[in-house]
């Protein structure tokens, strides 16, 4: 008795579908799709939330998440966005998916699924994963890189290669010539340093001892990267004017 | 072949709007608007407010119905709702409650 339900191509529904049996969707649905049957979105049907049912089949446009408890198919021309998830998915060539994807036949897999779930946020991981999934280990590696030096740079370095060598090479050469240094220059050294320091003057300002201008220096690697090349170039001709100043 | 139909075990919840004839054998609560024949047939359960051509019932209806052409209860059916239709008919058998306005 469990006929298929069509929702015809001048249809609209706006609410939640669920029920047993399968459906076809020729027309537009604006809400959830949970069925025990197969679901076919035809060329003409549109969906705008979460799918799921045993066999989905796509070819119109789907926003939100299919899950088919056998398998998904996506067949030309169809336009998802949102996660896919089943036993078998299949995404045939022409059309378009974005979004996360997941073959969950495994039981193995079953513990992949929290995190998946977790950052389920369809439309905004879609559109946002691209660009930040790169820059924020840059980013890390970076702000890794000036804090830990200090201290602890030799000890930790396990981070990359390149961040040891401009970790060593510019912190012990400016305590050292900070350290040579007369303490009364500090505050001839801001001038100096303006163009490495333009934006933590005032706070480098105040610290007169050579420690303490190393805090205000971890701030500014992390915004912006390119201080440690420019570091020692500045410093030299900082300390320069220090030398011609401290001699007047 | 019915634009829409919403078999038996199917449930909506919302609202259903379209230009195409609509078959409902399951269950809907929310709204129905079309602009062409509404059928309910016997295993349906139907709490919704109905707008159509002609609307035939045989199952369940509660809501208020409006047809441009016609309404028909069939045997069976039981519809508890106001009518405003220009044609209505109830078959023996048949269980009504509410007004009719037969004025359109």
């Amino acid at each position: 008795m469990t006929e298929t339900s069509v929702i015809g191509a001048g249809t609209v529904v706006s609410g939640h579908v669920r029920g047993q049996g399968s459906l076809e969707i020729l027309g537009r649905v604006e809400g959830d799709v949970s069925v025990s049957g197969n679901v076919s979105i035809g060329p003409s049907g549109r969906v705008r939330g979460n799918v799921s049912g045993a066999e989905l089949t796509v070819s119109g446009q789907v926003q939100g998440d299919l899950r088919g408890t056998l398998s998904v198919l996506l067949e030309a021309g169809a336009r998802v966005a949102g996660d896919i998830s089943g036993p078998r998915v299949g995404i045939a060539p022409g059309a378009l998916a974005r979004g996360h994807v997941q073959t969950d036949g495994e039981p193995a897999l079953a513990a992949a699924r929290a995190p998946a779930a977790a950052a389920r946020p369809v439309v905004l991981p879609n559109r946002a994963v691209p660009a930040p999934a790169p820059l924020p280990p840059a980013i890390r590696h970076e702000a890794k890189a000036p804090l830990p030096p200090p201290a602890k740079s030799e000890a930790k370095a396990p981070l990359p290669l390149p961040t040891r060598l401009e970790a060593k090479a510019p912190l012990p050469l400016p305590t050292r010539l900070e350290a040579k240094a007369p303490l009364p220059p500090p505050p001839h050294n801001a001038p100096p340093p303006k163009p490495e320091a333009r934006k933590p003057e005032p706070p480098r300002v105040p610290p007169a001892p050579p420690q303490a201008e190393f805090t205000p220096v971890r701030p500014i690697k992390p915004e912006a990267r390119r201080p440690p090349p420019p570091v020692v170039p500045v410093i030299s001709k900082g300390t320069k004017a220090k030398k011609k100043k401290s001699n007047d | 072949m019915a634009g829409t139909v919403i078999g038996e075990g199917l449930t909506i919840e919302g609202d259903i709007s379209g230009d195409e004839e609509i078959v409902i054998h399951g269950n809907l609560r929310g709204r129905l608007t079309t602009t062409d024949a509404v059928t309910v047939g016997g295993t349906a359960v139907v709490g919704a407010d109905i707008t159509g051509a002609s609307l035939s019932v045989a199952g369940q209806v509660t809501g208020d119905v409006t047809a441009s052409e016609r309404v028909d209860i069939q045997a069976g059916g039981k519809l508890v709702g106001d009518i405003k239709a220009a044609r209505f008919t109830i078959a023996d058998g048949a269980s009504f409650k509410g007004n009719v306005d037969m004025e359109v």
